[in-house]
């Protein structure tokens, strides 16, 4: 494939392709993924637990809060505020420890889908040499990119600022999508952007690492201006982003006022949720393979070595 | 397959080289000159020889990688995708080695800051030379949506122009329903003749007011409520305990509000006022203006002093004509204007209210403060109101004439009886939407002004007013007067000018995109504030010194009528399965009656912050009451309620009246029920201590000397039966009688009671049962609204289900957040 390949429509289609291809043959290394953020998802979930157990285990109000009571719910919450607190510190540490491993992992599944190992032990050999190998690279990205995050955050401020009244006064739908899309489309668009910009540089570092070593910064700013000459690359991670929201919604629909069976709905509920989250994670694994096709046709990074000034001089061939 | 592997194998290779070509700095030629050779390593050979190495080194090069190509190529030929593959990867990294290999001793390395001011320059050429590439078939569409958004939501409401509405009829109906004798000793009346000035929003007036002495003493001085001052400047009273805030209302710097009184002169003055009465009379006197005197702080000027060149006598009557200008602010403290919507409340003198015992009465008039509402005496108003003929106007009363007057515009004159207040409203955009609250003796107009875009909201508000006028009637005294009318501010003015009640005209709010169907807050705030008609407007107790006597009622009430009109379940919320009654929503969300710094028996003035007056004269009131109504039972409590509406319908009650007519009509003492009234503190039950232990005759040495006797657990085994023994507490201030609900592991059950009325702290209950004890319920029945239900219900044995339960919807939430942040 060259640059040209993905153009318009056609482009998208071929990256969709090459993300569902790649889904087909990585499934193990998808499933573990999947595993390891289940794993911590239920660390998080019993800590949650504990917590609350501790203390509404005695209370039978906080059984009526759980089953939908709102007003047993607010009482709960205005009794052991602190309790709340504590669920919240809890979730923010679960988050926080995903997103340093997820520096490994990422790198794990961008060198996976670039060098397309064949086999377990080369796809775990390629899995472990490209996360070790890109993880204080990501880590450096992680910490440029927010340079384009603090700018999101500004103009979603400044956005809402500007839609407030209006989200005030709303009366009807129409009022209230109008008065949100002031603030979530630029916001919004930039977040997609800058968040493809880490994205392909990403890529560009997995791809390009041993070759030409570039630095994390370097390369968000080029990727920038990658990103803004290849309005495919935005278009095919915000399709990602609306089969992720639409399978969210589904989750909606499914967990709300649909039976569910098994100690009390718990274990239907349990594969539900567990299903949803895979499916997410399986468009995000798409989207990044067709992310490491797009990301082969850039332009090579400069050389960190130059020539010095070649002096002229005659030759025969 | 082939196409496959050619698509990406072959062609990113040829990518790659063709992408070396083209990096910045470098000229890759195949014929390639390498400077600085014949230096290396020390070699002195001729110029030409040198040339001739470098450039078959370069050829050599150049061949290897022309082979690797063609062997790649071959691999895809042969469908061997591993080798392919293996081939591919290096050429890229061998053409860097070779270039550095080639390149002179020593190399320069660029930094971070020189790759990214390259690239940028790289970036820049491309666009001026129109080789950046830029996809603009995927660009056009995602930039049209964005343009489309951007329009979409630049488009804002406008109200149109203004138009000519043909006259309205007069009201059929007397101001009074049914006519008949007055209903109050009508002591303040009020004939006022006032023109808008919409453009400048101010208000030139004059007004007679015939006042009435029916105290035991004379009266030498008249004070009035100038309310309108509170809005002059700064260091109003007002001001100065809002901070310029009330109810998320924000005054407007700039656009202050005053009253002005230009002209007071004595039009009549008769020892008996019966003689006079309806008799109008020529000015008496001067001017008088030059003799008002203002009594309040510093600053504040919203209470005037007219000192009288002679005292009123008791009985008699004085009549007074003035004249004054009112100055309407940007509406915020529920007078005012916003845009060309004029909210005119409290905004004429108003007269002060004479209380106390008879013989020694005094005035009550107060400086107009953040927290306080108004108190004043019943009469009649005869009101001419001019306004521009494209404004719509409502005021308190009946329509008893509408003309055209010159200068394009209309005078509307209304008549009200028997009410302490008159407000009137001027908009050129409102519409009017009816219907009729059917009572136990006739039938009352309801109408909604509202502005178009409010349409769907002033249906949900007409059903609310109709439903809470015949509740409230039936549940009372029925409403007395002709019409009500419910006004709907526009939705920048409902912060200021929503949600406040005046005799036969209140103001509503709740309207919102957030408000849908089954979300009531748009019919609560209408069913309060009509209520309010009861509760302070037939009721008219002192909102100054006892603001509970109607907020708390009214709050009460309002949650009955909720009931009666929207079911008992959901009639606050009843939406997407979440359901809540209003009474039992109010006290989840009110402030801890513990927590709260003042009783509910405190003056309006008197609380710590506008929050305090809130919670303690609404919710805590509203809690105690519906604690007494379960104690006493609903039916007691309701006939009591109707007999106090009763006895003081169009009087000025007090929290005294209100206790002693309860007291009689309950035929028990509340002394016990007062510290919910005049303490701080509320209700503070909690199981201490629950506990079984298998039951057996008592163990151990009984008798003295050679006769003790050791009774062994063989002597007195276990009887199989089970001693449990619960303490329950009360450190609250409020002592009521309380259920206790025993659960034993069998499912059986036993109720015990606590009247707690004679001040006891705790409690402690022993029983004996077959099953021991796995739960314990204070006040099963939700009886002790004034209390905290979380731990009225406790478990002796642990259970982490539920907590087991919502951890897992915490953790499919954390695993949402993960899938944001990661992979």
């Amino acid at each position: 494939m060259t640059e040209a390949t993905y153009r318009g429509l056609g482009g998208l289609r071929a990256l969709l392709r090459g993300g569902r291809r790649a889904l087909w043959r990585y499934t193990g290394t998808l499933f573990a993924v999947f595993l390891a953020q289940s794993v911590l998802a239920v660390a998080c979930m019993l800590g949650v637990a504990m917590v609350l157990t501790q203390t509404f285990s005695r209370l039978p109000m906080f059984d009526e809060a759980v089953d939908g009571d709102l007003v047993a719910l607010i009482w709960v919450v205005r009794h052991e505020p602190g309790s709340f607190v504590a669920i919240a510190g809890v979730i923010f540490a679960a988050v926080i420890v995903w997103q340093v491993a997820a520096w490994f992992l990422a790198g794990g599944l961008y060198g996976v889908l670039a060098q397309r190992p064949e086999g377990r032990a080369d796809t775990v050999r390629s899995f472990g040499e490209s996360g070790a190998g890109t993880y204080f690279a990501y880590a450096r990205l992680a910490v440029v990119s927010l340079l384009g995050y603090m700018v999101v955050l500004t103009v979603f401020g400044a956005t809402l600022s500007a839609a407030w009244q209006r989200l005030e006064y709303a009366l009807t739908l129409g009022d209230l999508f109008a008065a949100l899309a002031i603030v979530a489309i630029p916001t919004g668009a930039l977040a997609l952007f800058f968040g493809t910009v880490t994205d392909y540089a990403r890529v560009e570092l997995t791809l390009r690492y041993e070759s030409h070593r570039p630095s994390a910064f370097a390369t968000y700013l080029r990727t920038v201006g990658y990103v803004l000459r290849h309005p495919l690359t935005v278009v095919h991670a915000g399709v990602g982003w609306l089969l992720v929201i639409l399978v969210s919604l589904a989750y909606v629909y499914i967990a709300h006022d649909h039976p569910m069976y098994g100690a009390g709905g718990a274990i239907t509920l349990f594969f539900v949720r567990q299903g949803m989250s895979l499916a997410r994670m399986a468009i995000r694994v798409a989207i990044m393979a067709g992310q490491i096709e797009l990301g082969r046709t850039r332009r090579l990074p400069p050389p960190r070595r130059l020539e010095p000034p070649q002096q002229p001089t005659e030759h025969a061939e | 397959m082939h196409e496959l592997l050619e698509l990406l194998v072959v062609e990113p290779v040829e990518a790659a080289q063709d992408a070396q070509v083209e990096v910045s700095g470098l000229r890759m030629q195949r014929e390639r000159r390498v400077p600085g050779l014949d230096e290396r390593g020390g070699e002195q050979t001729s110029g030409e020889r040198e040339i001739e190495l470098g450039v078959e080194r370069g050829r050599r090069g150049d061949l290897r990688e022309h082979e690797q190509h063609l062997a790649v190529g071959e691999h895809v030929d042969g469908d061997d995708r591993r080798a392919a593959l293996d081939r591919a990867d290096p050429v890229v990294r061998q053409r860097r080695e070779r270039e550095v290999a080639l390149a002179p001793e020593p190399l320069e390395e660029r930094g971070d800051a020189r790759l990214v001011i390259d690239d940028l320059v790289h970036t820049g050429n491309r666009i001026a030379t129109g080789a950046h590439g830029i996809d603009h078939s995927v660009l056009r569409p995602v930039v049209l949506v964005l343009v489309a958004c951007g329009l979409a939501t630049a488009c804002g409401r406008d109200p149109g122009a203004h138009r000519v509405r043909p006259l309205p009829e007069p009201d059929a109906s007397p101001a009074l329903r049914g006519g008949g004798p007055p209903r109050s000793p009508r002591i303040a009346s009020y004939r006022i003749d006032a023109t808008l000035d919409p453009a400048r929003h101010t208000i030139t007036a004059t007004q007679t007011l015939r006042w009435r002495n029916t105290g035991g003493s004379a009266v030498d001085v008249l004070p009035f409520h100038l309310y309108l001052n509170a809005f002059k400047n700064e260091s109003t009273v007002f001001m100065e305990s809002s901070g310029g805030v009330l109810r998320g209302a924000e005054a407007t710097p700039g656009r202050w509000g005053w009253i002005q009184l230009d002209s007071v002169k004595i039009a009549s003055f008769a020892e008996d006022a019966t003689a006079t009465e309806g008799t109008p009379s020529p000015p008496v006197g001067g001017e008088l203006a030059s003799t008002l005197r203002y009594p309040g702080p510093t600053g504040d000027e919203t209470v005037v002093e007219l000192p009288l060149p002679r005292p009123v006598p008791p009985g008699g009557a004085i009549e007074l004509q003035m004249a004054f200008t009112a100055q309407l602010p940007e509406v915020f403290a529920r007078s005012g204007y916003h845009g060309e919507f004029h909210m005119v409340a409290q905004w004429f003198p108003k007269i002060g209210v004479r209380v106390g015992p008879f013989g020694a009465e005094h005035w009550e008039c107060r400086p107009y403060h953040a927290h306080t509402e108004f108190f004043a005496d019943f009469g009649t108003y005869d009101v001419s109101l001019t306004v521009p003929s494209t404004f719509v106007v409502a005021a308190t009363g009946v329509l008893v004439g509408a003309t055209e007057a010159p200068g394009g515009t209309r005078t509307f004159t209304y008549r009200a009886e028997d009410v302490h207040d008159f407000v009137w409203v001027a908009d050129p955009y409102m519409e009017v939407m009816s219907g009729r609250a059917l009572v136990e003796d006739g039938a009352v107009e309801v109408r909604v002004l509202y502005r178009p875009e409010q349409e769907a909201f002033a249906r949900r508000h007409l059903a609310a007013g109709i439903g809470a006028i015949q509740s409230f009637s039936a549940q009372l005294l029925p409403y007395p007067w002709a019409v009500m009318t419910i006004v709907d501010p526009p939705m920048e003015a409902a912060a200021g000018a929503g949600g406040m009640e005046y005799p036969t005209l209140v103001t509503t709010a709740g309207d919102s995109v957030f408000a849908r169907e089954g979300l009531r807050l748009p019919e609560y705030v209408t069913v309060h504030e009509v209520g309010h008609n009861w509760f302070g407007g037939m009721l008219a107790s002192n909102e100054v010194l006892e603001a509970w006597l109607d907020e708390g009622l009214n709050d009460w009430m309002d949650a009955k009528v909720m009931a009666e009109l929207y079911g008992p379940r959901g009639n606050a919320v009843d939406w997407m399965g979440w359901q809540a009654d209003l009474a039992a929503l109010r006290n989840a969300v009110s402030t801890d009656p513990g927590a709260l710094p003042s009783p509910i028996a405190t003056a309006a003035f008197a609380f710590a912050d506008f929050d305090a007056y809130a919670d303690a004269s609404y919710g805590k009131t509203a809690r105690a009451i519906a604690t007494l109504e379960q104690i006493v039972g609903p039916s007691k409590l309701a006939a009591a309620m109707k007999a106090y509406a009763r006895t003081w319908a169009f009087r000025h009650p007090t929290g005294s009246d209100f206790f002693a007519t309860l007291a009689r009509e309950l035929d028990q003492d509340l002394t016990w029920f007062s510290a919910a009234f005049h303490e701080v503190g509320g209700i503070e039950l909690d199981v201490r201590s629950a506990a079984c232990r298998p039951a057996h005759p008592p163990r151990g040495y009984f008798g003295q000397g050679s006769a003790a006797k050791l009774v062994t657990e063989t002597e007195a085994p276990d009887t199989g039966t089970y001693v449990c023994e619960v303490v329950i507490t009360n450190t609250g201030v409020v002592h009521v009688p309380v259920d206790i609900e025993l659960v034993f592991e069998d499912r059986s059950t036993q109720r015990l009671h606590w009247d707690a009325r004679g001040g006891d702290h705790w409690e402690r209950f022993v029983v004996e049962r077959s099953s021991p004890l796995v739960e314990v319920a204070i006040d099963p029945d939700d009886k002790l609204a004034l209390a905290n239900p979380v731990t009225h219900r406790y478990r002796l044995v642990p259970d982490g289900s539920a907590a087991m339960r919502a951890g897992s919807w915490f953790g499919n939430v954390a695993q949402m957040l993960m899938q944001v942040v990661g992979p």
